[in-house]
């Protein structure tokens, strides 16, 4: 029994001393660490100093690029005569009636009709932005260019829309077509009465006879058309032979 | 009785003759000092693979900044290009 204990104590007793002494680096190995990790400091380092080089390269290259564009820029507004400050104040301004546009393009026909005078005048205001010779430089050109566009179809939606007149009675307003013509919110013109009578046919048959409450398109134009003027011609020929 | 003390001597003696062998291996492990030098080597290592990380993405960004940059002068030399040609018109 004894002599059994004592094999059991040093048994463990040597697998306890192999365990510590396999856990531990032996000097080869660690030296090999040591080599290993310097060589991959070494290449570490350089590559470190490489790049660094490359980012001082590149940040010379990026701050020389800010000059030539400054220069470019420079050279750019000097050939219309203008500068880099000029430019700015004329680019506000673009903004300005882009961002005018955009509000009237965004209204109903109904409310663009009554803010006609402010399609006007920014149809006014691209025209004279488009005098100044900056307009040639691409970015203002093709933002002008837009403009138009706007322009043009708030233009078009206020041509295409059909002012309407109420007839009122002939005791109060002596409204008839020769005096609806007349009104200056009309046609200012009371011989341009027959573009009533043949813009509404549907509604009238004879010239002579409107009633209250009738509601009349007002054709656009300041002057008959042939098929108006035939009209008012077969009107005062029948008149004349009555 | 006799043959087993004998082999337990026998088993005695062959423990003393492994565990001095141990011992001979401990005595050739690095020392304090040759660690705190591996250790510090390590570090080293560590400290420059964050130097390299951080330079490399500095000079990606520098390069999609310089790409950006030539762009808007090719930009700006078309510009004076196309003006030249409107004002010739």
């Amino acid at each position: 029994m004894k002599v059994t204990t004592v094999l059991f104590v040093l048994a463990a007793l040597l697998v306890v001393a192999i365990g510590a002494n396999a856990q531990e680096m032996t000097k080869e190995q660690w030296q090999q660490e040591i080599n290993k990790q310097t060589q991959v400091r070494n290449d570490l380092s350089a590559k470190v100093k490489a790049l660094a080089a490359d980012v001082a390269r590149m940040q010379n290259e990026s701050t020389q690029l800010d000059a030539d564009y400054q220069k470019c820029l420079d050279e750019l507004y000097a050939l219309v005569g203008s500068d880099q400050a000029k430019a700015a104040a004329y680019r506000a301004e673009i903004e300005a009636a882009e961002n005018n546009a955009g509000e009237l393009m965004r209204l109903s026909d109904a409310d663009l009709v009554a803010r006609a005078d402010d399609v006007s005048a920014l149809a006014a205001k691209v025209k004279s932005l488009w005098e100044n010779k900056l307009s040639l430089i691409p970015e203002f050109w093709d933002r002008l260019t837009a403009l138009n566009d706007k322009v043009k179809s708030l233009q078009g939606t206020l041509a295409n829309q059909v002012q309407m007149y109420t007839v009122g009675t002939w005791a109060k307003d002596r409204d008839c077509l020769w005096n609806i013509s007349k009104k200056k919110d009309i046609y200012n013109n009371a011989w341009l009465w027959p573009k009533i009578w043949q813009g509404n046919r549907d509604q009238i048959k004879d010239p002579d006879v409107i009633q209250k409450g009738q509601k009349l398109k007002i054709p656009k134009g300041n002057e008959l058309d042939a098929e108006e003027k035939a009209a008012a011609k077969r009107y005062y020929g029948k008149k004349g032979g009555a | 009785m006799r043959k087993l003390n004998r082999t337990v001597t026998a088993f005695a003696l062959a423990f003393l003759f492994a565990g001095s062998g141990a011992f001979v291996g401990c005595s050739s492990s690095p020392d304090e000092a040759q660690m705190k030098q591996l250790n510090d080597l390590n570090e080293e290592v560590a400290s420059l693979e964050k130097e390299v990380a951080a330079a490399e993405q500095q000079k990606s960004a520098l390069d999609r900044e310089i790409a950006e940059k030539n762009a808007k002068l090719k930009k700006c030399n078309d510009d004076q290009a196309i003006v030249k040609q409107r004002l010739a018109k």
